[in-house]
């Protein structure tokens, strides 16, 4: 089954997740898309004004630019998912994942979707990474 | 750049015992039609999905549960993100953060192996009303 990870760019997930036999939605995978296509209409990142418009179909107009164009990449992954997995305080909150807005749109975008989802704490100790793989493998070996 | 090709980054766990120096040779010695670069935290390997996937295969085996491996969206030695071009690699603090933490990850998945269950955390329960008249008490002296 196609997993979503939240974070879209998480190791920890993302191993995770194709180590128990799914196939992780991960940002990483949409970016290769844009950055090694042939065609480079908009250097270096390849965004198009066909991107701009595809995040509209997940934020209205008025939202800032950067939510629109973080699901615009994002978006399209959710709607692909058939299950997530979400980690909850990840301990890092840069770059493509730094944005509050987008990451409590993105839960919402899944959480509307009624598909399964698994909300887990950042591990911060041996006991809470016990408790974290055990949760994500029994949760994946039952999407099965 | 074919569709097909795959950049894979190879990851190992601070507290696993193989080297990036080896995962490399390893590769290597696969014989198989693979660009691999040596890094500090692991290595990255790009070629064919089949390839980087059968490699990969057989390069966990060293360590099963102290090597992981995430997909990369930029090619190996892309002038947009190599630092040997003045590119700059943004994702990196996170990744840093992520294999500090692969140690913890590692210990989970021996657990969860074992058949170990984890303990739940305890929850924070309400003081009760006599504790909390005994604060009141407290603070009135």
């Amino acid at each position: 089954m196609k997993v979503f990870i939240v974070p879209p760019n998480s190791l920890i997930l993302y191993d995770l997740v194709e180590r128990f036999g799914h196939e992780p939605l991960s940002v990483m995978k949409a970016i290769r898309e844009r950055v090694t296509d042939l065609e480079i209409d908009s250097p270096p990142l390849n965004v198009t004004p066909e991107d701009v418009k595809k995040g509209l179909k997940y934020a209205g107009v008025e939202v800032p630019s950067g939510i629109r164009g973080r699901l615009a990449i994002w978006g399209p992954l959710i709607d692909q998912a058939e299950a997530a997995i979400m980690m909850e305080d990840p301990p890092y909150s840069f770059g493509c994942v730094g944005c509050h807005r987008t990451n409590e749109m993105v839960k919402y975008l899944l959480r509307k979707k009624g598909i399964p989802i698994l909300e887990v704490p950042y591990p911060e100790d041996e006991e809470g990474a016990k408790r974290m793989v055990s949760k994500i493998k029994e949760f994946l070996e039952g999407l099965r | 750049m074919e569709s097909e090709s795959e950049t894979r980054m190879i990851v190992i766990a601070p507290t696993s015992d193989v080297t990036p120096d080896r995962v490399v040779r390893f590769v290597h010695s696969l014989g198989r039609p693979l660009t691999i670069k040596e890094t500090c935290y692991g290595a990255m390997v790009e070629g064919s999905k089949e390839d980087v996937r059968a490699a990969l295969k057989e390069v966990r085996k060293l360590d099963p549960n102290g090597i992981y491996s995430k997909i990369r969206g930029f090619p190996i030695g892309d002038t947009r993100r190599c630092r040997a071009h003045h590119g700059s690699r943004p994702g990196f603090t996170q990744l840093e953060k992520e294999w500090k933490d692969l140690s913890l990850v590692e210990k989970g998945l021996s657990a969860v192996e074992r058949g170990e269950k984890a303990t739940e955390p305890k929850k924070k329960g309400r003081i009760p009303v006599s504790k909390l008249k005994d604060i009141v008490d407290e603070v009135k002296k």
